[in-house]
């Protein structure tokens, strides 16, 4: 019979002894109830369901407030959870009396959500801390369970600070708002429900910019019948800086 | 150390358009760019020994064990860079012994694994094992016992045993190459099978990256070939580099031409992404894709080799500027990655905007971990060459039967 190499056994035995040493560690390491749920370690979910429950949901808070919950889901803020602003509740449901939750009563906590940042929402209520109402805290004037303006506002530039900063520095700072959007008056208290028009077609800037146009004569003209095919006019220029062209439209 | 949030505005200066808050700062930076490199560099050089072995192009003799041992001193270093770039070095084992089969780079560990274990160490053993007993016997001190722990004590230097050597390194060359395309085909699968970055996204990608693979393989070993004959005083065999350098220049060739074919590919198929991609090579990637990867890195070395060539310039010339090629050769492949793992992180998903790659000069992402960890693999060839130089005969001879 051929003889077996040599080279071969002797490869075999350091493979062996690799294979058994991680197989060995593979025992140590690997915790007993990995695998056993899916691909991960399954005494992971007690060890978390173990830890102290420090926030106790909004169903928690109805069983005693039910009045202001009511008002709360009624209002603006029905989708911010009393603990956003209340902080963990387990301690006070515990003992009501000792623990009272905080409410925040400085003008730092609300501006985290309403001071003005141009990523937000358009229409979104925003403030410039430093220029609305200094010093004033905000539940002062804002209840917050159910939150709205005390007045309504009474420039445009309170809610749209970027749109109306915009406008400042371009050609159209003398075009009031509501000539080129109508605006319901309702738009004031209830901007959502009450959205403003925006200019539909072409014939309305020609209104000021057509050649024919009854406007001031240090108006920009264009021929209407062959500038800008298609497109409404806005979808090129941005009326409240209309000196920048809007090159992605092109 | 500026904060996060200094680093943020300076990086916002130089977003154009539109992104995401979340593509600011890159995710994947230069360590993600060596590590595919090093691979590469592995796989090409092991491509390149294959090709004495099974193909029997017995000019590359004088490179083929130097390849071999090059390739496995990169291979030591290839997961290091990943090791840094996800931190906790301590919890790599995981990967073996908790392995996730739906997660194609938790594949790596095994595809490493059996690239290490399964093909580079066998094959270097066996092509080794004969010299390590030989020269075993004519030393003393520390070298003679690390020689005999290398050949793992065997003495058997009969001809049957030697003929079993070949016989076993030449079966091992044979699965080693599908198992050096499979290695770095799998970092270009990582990246192709990416959807979401039309970038990446591209069956041609693991094809691309294997031809650039083998690319800068074979312009490493020409580089260290050149490099330490001459540092031995001896004479460079250019019967050998003659040979290297055309296929060198047939792998440029082919890696230039499925690079230009992927290009022609997107450009014919127009998604709606190549306005933005388009910005971006024409932009933020002009100096390092149009000028340093296509024309430095690829076209004026391919001119070069084939001119010098076939030229009768005297040797020393030609030796010269077969050397400058291939580093233009290895800069352009590392730019290479770098136009790959950068570039398909500096454009905004929104098609709409392009982010901006700052590089740090220290910390676990910047230049000089990057630079030791280019380094280190040379360091170990310059161990591994003391150990087993490729170049030593020993005086004794096989046994007979």
């Amino acid at each position: 019979m051929k003889r077996f190499p040599n080279q071969i056994i002797r490869l075999i035995i350091p493979f062996v002894i690799i294979i058994a040493g991680l197989l060995i560690a593979k025992k140590f390491l690997v915790p007993a109830s990995f695998g056993k749920l899916g691909h991960f370690r399954a005494d992971a979910l007690g060890e978390a369901m173990s830890k102290p429950i420090h926030y106790v949901g909004q169903q928690a808070c109805a069983d005693c407030h039910d009045e202001i919950v009511k008002k709360k889901a009624a209002s603006y803020h029905k989708g911010v959870a009393c603990e956003v602003c209340h902080g963990p509740g387990s301690a006070h449901v515990d003992s009501p009396t000792e623990n009272k939750p905080p409410a925040p009563r400085d003008r730092g906590f609300c501006p985290v959500c309403h001071s003005y940042n141009p990523s937000r929402p358009t229409g979104f209520p925003q403030i410039v801390t430093v220029t609305h109402n200094p010093g004033k805290a905000c539940i002062s004037c804002h209840n917050a369970h159910d939150p709205v303006p005390p007045h309504a506002p009474e420039q445009c530039g309170a809610c749209h600070g970027d749109i109306a900063r915009t406008k400042m520095a371009s050609p159209h700072v003398d075009v009031p708002c509501t000539v080129c959007h109508e605006t319901p008056t309702e738009h004031r208290m209830n901007p959502r429900m009450y959205v403003p028009t925006i200019p539909a077609n072409r014939e309305f800037c020609g209104k000021c910019h057509a050649k024919d146009a009854q406007s001031a004569k240090e108006i920009p003209r264009i021929d209407m019948g062959t500038h800008g095919e298609r497109y409404v006019c806005w979808e090129c220029h941005y009326p409240h800086l209309p000196q920048v062209y809007n090159g992605a439209a092109k | 150390m500026e904060s996060l949030n200094e680093r943020l505005m300076s990086a916002l200066q130089q977003v154009s358009g539109y992104i995401y808050p979340n593509e600011i700062e890159l995710h994947w930076s230069l360590l993600i760019v060596i590590y595919p490199f090093i691979t590469g560099l592995v796989a090409g050089a092991f491509i390149l020994a294959s090709l004495e072995k099974v193909f029997n192009v017995k000019e590359l003799t004088p490179t083929y064990r130097f390849a071999l041992l090059t390739a496995l001193s990169f291979l030591f270093v290839a997961p290091l860079p990943l090791l840094a770039h996800l931190g906790h070095p301590l919890r790599s084992y995981e990967i073996f012994f908790t392995p996730n089969l739906s997660s194609a780079m938790a594949a790596f560990g095994f595809v490493y694994a059996w690239y290490l274990m399964a093909v580079l160490l066998l094959e270097v053993w066996f092509e080794f094992r004969k010299d390590l007993i030989l020269w075993a016997r004519e030393e003393r001190g520390l070298i003679k016992w690390i020689h005999r722990a290398l050949a793992l004590f065997s003495t058997d230097v009969s001809e049957e045993a030697v003929r079993f050597d070949e016989k076993a390194a030449k079966i091992i060359t044979v699965i080693g190459i599908p198992s050096a395309f499979l290695l770095h085909g799998y970092v270009g699968f990582i990246f192709g099978s990416i959807k979401a970055n039309p970038w990446w996204s591209s069956v041609l990608i693991p094809i691309v990256f294997l031809a650039s693979a083998i690319v800068s393989g074979i312009a490493l070993v020409l580089i260290l070939y050149t490099i330490v004959t001459l540092l031995r005083s001896e004479k460079i065999d250019m019967k050998c580099l003659d040979r290297l350098v055309e296929f060198l220049f047939y792998a440029v060739i082919i890696d230039f031409s499925l690079e230009v074919l992927d290009f022609i590919h997107r450009l014919y198929q127009s998604e709606d992404s190549i306005k933005i991609l388009s910005q971006m090579v024409c932009n933020k990637l002009f100096v390092s894709l149009v000028i340093m990867q296509v024309l430095l890195g690829t076209v004026l070395p391919a001119i070069f080799l084939v001119f010098f060539r076939y030229s009768r310039f005297p040797e020393e010339l030609r030796r010269l500027a077969y050397f400058i090629s291939a580093l233009l050769i290895e800069m352009g492949i590392f730019c290479t990655r770098w136009n790959v793992v950068i570039g398909g992180q500096l454009f905004s998903k929104s098609f709409r905007g392009l982010t901006v790659f700052k590089v740090e000069i220290t910390g676990f992402e910047g230049i000089l971990m990057s630079l030791a960890l280019l380094a280190l693999p040379f360091i170990i060839l310059f161990v591994v060459l003391k150990i087993l130089p490729p170049w030593r005969i020993s005086s004794l001879p096989v046994d007979k039967n």
